[in-house]
């Protein structure tokens, strides 16, 4: 109950750092004017204009969550550790657990409320311009939310024993892994069907594959985009799982990321 | 031994830097203890350890080897920390805070809410004699004095059994200085054992029961400041009424610079002395002795320590 509390002092903390960092706002409204500007790209599109403008925000959310999990997220450790506040904090009768934790779910409640305000947005934009605005929307953002809720716990794991470029570098490499592995054992796949490899090569090539697919967080998963703005419906369960297959991976990555920082001295 | 505040036996630690992860040793065989009801002083030059010591107090550094506990518990155990009130050196905060807001913040984490936190934080700034004019402006706009004082407030709200301070007069005027000395000696007198670094070694004389000097990692010296000062000896200042040439002057005493003025290093210089005057007819004028203070002694095991 104690450990509770304590994330939660923490995680409102972080929450209230995080809403006055300069890089924050920049990105809030350069989601808002692209937001936006999804209605113009709509108009001058060859495509049908709702589904350029639910696409294209949709994107945007993606996109803007990516970068505040990245700039943000990792900065809120690094910053701790390099403005040497974590000394007086860490001599509290708090683990290194908590900490970890509590700065997981201050910068989910970040990325969550910007989530949020783009999805009003989003909606009023929609009414306003008669684009067929329909619940199904929210089941790609809630997705959109799952996938940054396991980017923040990659980039903390990261920030947790690395510099604050590589953190973010090593971020965008699981992110770009995490969407493209399946892309590439398919193709691998369809490599070796057709013949286009020879046998060692295919063999090396597909365990190289699997071992990617395998390891990194299939993030391809939650991007239901396609979907979603065609009106099409996702498979039974779809939503339970794949919300099930993050609370895995989150809880994987902030039990190494806590493993990591425990180990870590404070100068 | 289980009733020590803090016990530290053959604590070794090395800190590792670089590419090649070099190698330097920071604590070498560190062995102390501080009893209940203590104020302990903790001195040495910069970079002699102190830091690193109070931090593997506090659970900030892990430490290669030897036997670490405060209050009967490893510091690697969080546990441990409900008993530590802690204060580092230069205290950084969160500076988009007022200094109001960060007392509420740290008073939370030590179990405090509601009024009782209010009445913490009043008590707090009280023995600290702190302005309450800036208590409630953003830490960014603090002086390092203010620093200072709120970063002590912030580990005396949860009313510690040890308090742990890091160079705790450091950016303090005269006045900052004394009110922190009296705050010291206050919460000694309510029962609180206080582990503390200083570079201000007239303030460490005046307040701790007990001193342990630490250079090059070592712990060179540990007792009262009676004891260590005393077993350094005592040096004695002797005026005659008619000049001795520096030849005919006995083992053990030199010239202070006037022909009549004299130092002698130890008893038995001085007794050598006493007795080439009766014995050639000089009259002494004025004999003081003087023991070195901490700076001398420590100013010399730090010379050791170079050599």
């Amino acid at each position: 109950m104690q450990t509770l509390k304590h994330i939660a002092i923490i995680a409102h903390n972080t929450f209230r750092e995080s809403i006055r960092d300069k890089i924050l706002y920049n990105i809030v409204f350069l989601a808002i004017a692209l937001t936006l500007f999804s209605i113009v790209l709509g108009e001058w599109s060859v495509f049908d204009r709702a589904y350029v403008i639910k696409s294209t925000t949709l994107s945007v959310m993606s996109l803007s969550g990516l970068l505040i999990s990245i700039f943000v997220g990792i900065s809120l450790v690094q910053k701790e550790i390099q403005r040497r506040t974590v000394l007086t904090l860490l001599s509290k009768p708090i683990s290194r657990v908590t900490f970890i934790v509590g700065k997981y779910f201050g910068l989910l409640a970040v990325v969550a409320v910007h989530l949020t305000l783009l999805t009003v947005i989003y909606y009023v934009m929609l009414f306003l311009t008669n684009a067929e605005p329909t619940a199904s929307l929210l089941l790609a953002i809630y997705l959109i939310f799952c996938e940054m809720a396991v980017v923040i716990a990659v980039a903390l794991l990261f920030s947790s024993f690395s510099s604050t470029v590589l953190s973010a570098l090593f971020t965008l490499g699981v992110y770009f892994a995490g969407h493209l592995s399946n892309q590439l054992l398919e193709q691998v796949r369809f490599a070796s069907r057709m013949g286009e490899m020879g046998d060692a090569s295919t063999a090396l090539f597909e365990k190289a594959a699997v071992v990617i697919h395998a390891v990194f967080p299939g993030l391809y998963r939650y991007n239901v985009t396609s979907y979603v703005v065609h009106g099409l419906a996702l498979p039974d369960l779809y939503l339970f799982w794949n919300t099930v297959y993050a609370v895995g991976y989150v809880g994987l990555f902030l039990a190494i990321a806590s493993w990591w920082f425990s180990r870590r001295d404070f100068l | 031994m289980g009733d020590l505040m803090i016990q530290i036996e053959h604590l070794h630690k090395t800190y590792r830097s670089g590419f090649l992860m070099k190698p330097k040793p920071a604590l070498k065989d560190v062995s102390f203890s501080v009893e209940p009801g203590q104020v302990y002083g903790f001195i040495g030059p910069n970079g002699a350890g102190k830091s690193t010591t109070i931090k593997v107090l506090t659970g900030l550094l892990n430490f290669d080897s030897g036997k670490v506990l405060v209050n009967g518990i490893s510091p690697r155990d969080v546990k441990s920390r409900r008993f530590i009130g802690y204060s580092p050196e230069q205290p950084y905060f969160y500076d988009y805070l007022t200094g109001r807001e960060l007392l509420r913040f740290y008073g939370t984490l030590v179990g405090l809410d509601g009024a009782e936190l209010d009445k913490r934080i009043a008590w707090a700034l009280d023995l600290l004699h702190a302005n309450k004019d800036w208590i409630d402006r953003r830490l960014r706009s603090y002086s390092k004095g203010m620093m200072q004082r709120v970063g002590i407030a912030q580990a005396i709200l949860g009313k510690p059994k040890l308090l742990i301070l890091d160079e705790p007069m450091s950016g303090l005027d005269p006045m900052g200085r004394r009110d922190v000395r009296e705050a010291i000696q206050q919460l000694n007198r309510d029962g609180v054992t206080i582990f503390y670094s200083s570079h201000l070694l007239s303030d460490v004389e005046s307040i701790s029961h007990k001193v342990a000097m630490i250079v090059d990692g070592k712990i060179v010296r540990e007792g009262t400041v009676d004891e260590i000062t005393e077993s350094c000896g005592v040096e004695y200042h002797v005026r005659t009424r008619k000049a001795i040439l520096e030849s005919d002057l006995p083992q053990g005493v030199s010239l202070t610079g006037h022909p009549e003025e004299f130092v002698c290093e130890d008893d038995s210089a001085r007794d050598r002395l006493l007795a080439f005057c009766l014995a050639n007819g000089i009259a002494v004028e004025k004999m003081d002795h003087k023991r070195p203070s901490l700076e001398d002694i420590l100013t010399e095991e730090i010379a050791r320590a170079d050599a």
